[in-house]
């Protein structure tokens, strides 16, 4: 049963970091536009939080696991996530890109005559990285903790460990593609960018709460 | 700029051997794959994004500066809607076929062009005839980036700016079209070029958000190309179509634009503000321009309904 509870909290975890990177794109094109450069920004970010998140997540749970730990981790993801809806617009403002008037920089007239005046875009680098890790490092730092944590719960002998990271691995994979396919396919038609965030919030949340709950029926009665 | 209709079909029927066609330039840019392609037989060149979707722009090689596309000359109505036009702003420069025409013929105009690809900017320079001149300056960045920093005001801002097959969603949404308004002059008009309903199923939607955004709002069919333009105005007086033709024979008075502007207005005028429209306007929020779902059939519906 603990089992059962603990792989679909990999599986959710997995849907509901997909479905926060997908939701993201959408929440900041309008102010950064159709740019290569956002999509590589925020995947970057990402890829970002769950490296970290793995190697703390691994770190945390050799100090000793418990299902109240990975409650903790996905209540604390499911909150980011029912906030960033609220503080998205700041973000966006504070991070962008080349406020001011632009001006006018030397365009090479490609052998045309007659002078172009062409003015060109800031460098969205830097912003687009900025507001990709203000909004997106904490949740997707904590949803790349779930994984190992949940192998250091559910993996007992060491001669089971490939089969039960290929598990968990696996599920995790899984999820990602019910929530990247469910989010763009159906979901952000459905709820919208930011109702769907805090979506994922609630969801996160009580998941959380579920798996606080199985930690209490599943410790050792006192006599 | 995307246009379908008889030319879209060209590179088809080019392929399949009724025209001679040359590929001029075929490359990939950080937004498209950009196509130059001659067609010999029509005397064209054409500007695509994709091998298989319609032609964003068409010039006549021996005429480079007419506008070929039914779309662009419906377009062009916009500046006779607005009187003695002065501040033009053109979002996505295609080939550059108004920004040409409204060089020529409305020199005083200053016209500012936004064009989030550098490359097609050069690529209308090599190819396309795409000139300098004092009043001309272009933005190369994200068309709702460029409304977001500029402080400039217009009297006609034209909207123009497609991916291979549709609009960026973030330049379709209610909040872009409201940010559009707000950098229009008194009595200002924006003008979009949208594909009709049964290539583009928020055709209705997007006309609920002119609707609601502007006091006043137009459609010209651009005949059967299946652009339909769209225009919203902060002139609160309804524009009758004679008022509007009168003001197309003014604005046209002494100049050739190679075609008749004021009848254009006359055959395809029809008032938009008063129509009912059911779908909800699109939103930053939610406007699934983007994604693959199956058609709401309330969509033909609503076209059926229309039918005469």
């Amino acid at each position: 049963m603990i089992r059962v509870i603990v792989l679909a909290a990999v599986f959710v975890s997995g849907a509901a970091l997909m479905s926060l990177e997908m939701a993201g794109f959408r929440l900041v094109q309008p102010e950064f536009g159709s740019d290569i450069i956002v999509w590589g920004s925020l995947i970057s970010v990402f890829l970002g939080g769950l490296a970290a998140g793995a190697y703390l997540g691994g770190r945390i749970a050799d100090l000793g696991p418990s299902l109240w730990g990975l409650a903790l981790i996905l209540a604390l993801a499911g909150g980011v996530a029912l906030l960033i809806p609220a503080y998205a617009d700041a973000v966006l403002e504070w991070t962008f890109p080349g406020q001011g008037a632009p001006l006018p920089q030397e365009w090479e007239s490609a052998g045309a005559a007659g002078h172009l005046q062409v003015y060109l875009p800031p460098d969205l680098r830097w912003p687009t990285l900025e507001a990709g890790l203000l909004l997106f490092l904490m949740p997707s730092l904590l949803l790349g903790m779930t994984s190992p944590y949940a192998a250091r719960l559910l993996i007992r002998a060491i001669g089971r460990v490939g089969a039960g990271v290929g598990t968990i691995s696996g599920i995790s994979t899984v999820g990602a593609i019910a929530g990247t396919l469910g989010t763009t396919f159906y979901l952000i038609t459905w709820m919208g960018t930011r109702w769907l965030m805090a979506a994922n919030g609630l969801v996160l949340l009580g998941l959380g709460a579920v798996l606080g709950l199985a930690h209490l029926a599943s410790r050792p009665q006192p006599t | 700029m995307v246009a379908i209709g008889v030319l879209a079909a060209t590179w088809g029927m080019a392929q399949d051997g009724q025209g001679k066609t040359t590929v001029l330039y075929d490359r990939e840019s950080r937004y498209y794959r950009i196509l130059v392609v001659e067609y010999e037989t029509e005397k064209r060149l054409c500007l695509h994004f994709s091998k298989t979707r319609g032609i964003q722009s068409s010039m006549l090689i021996g005429d480079p500066v007419a506008l070929d596309l039914r779309y662009c000359r419906t377009m062009v109505a916009g500046l006779a809607l607005v009187p003695e036009a002065k501040d033009v702003l053109l979002v996505g420069l295609g080939g550059a076929s108004l920004p040409k025409f409204i060089q020529k013929n409305f020199p005083d105009i200053r016209l500012d062009i936004v064009e989030i690809d550098p490359d097609v900017v050069k690529v209308c320079q090599k190819f396309f005839h795409f000139e300098g001149t004092p009043n001309t300056r272009v933005f190369v960045m994200d068309g709702r980036m460029y409304m977001k920093r500029a402080e400039k005001k217009y009297d006609v801002i034209l909207l123009d700016a497609y991916a291979a097959d549709h609009i960026p969603f973030h330049l379709t949404t209610a909040e872009f079209i409201r940010m559009v308004r707000d950098h229009l002059k008194p009595g200002g008009a924006v003008v979009s070029n949208l594909w009709e309903h049964g290539l583009n199923r928020f055709y209705f939607a997007e006309l609920k958000t002119f609707q609601e955004t502007f006091p006043q709002s137009y459609i010209l069919p651009a005949g059967s190309s299946g652009n339909i333009i769209v225009f919203g105005s902060l002139d609160e007086p309804k524009v009758a179509a004679d008022e509007w033709v009168r003001r197309a024979k003014a604005a046209s008075a002494d100049k050739d634009l190679g075609f008749d502007l004021p009848a254009l207005v006359g055959q395809e005028y029809r008032y938009l503000k008063d129509q009912a429209i059911r779908e909800k306007a699109l939103t930053d929020d939610a406007a699934p321009v983007d994604t693959l779902r199956r058609e709401n059939p309330k969509y033909f519906e609503e076209e059926a309904a229309k039918q005469p």
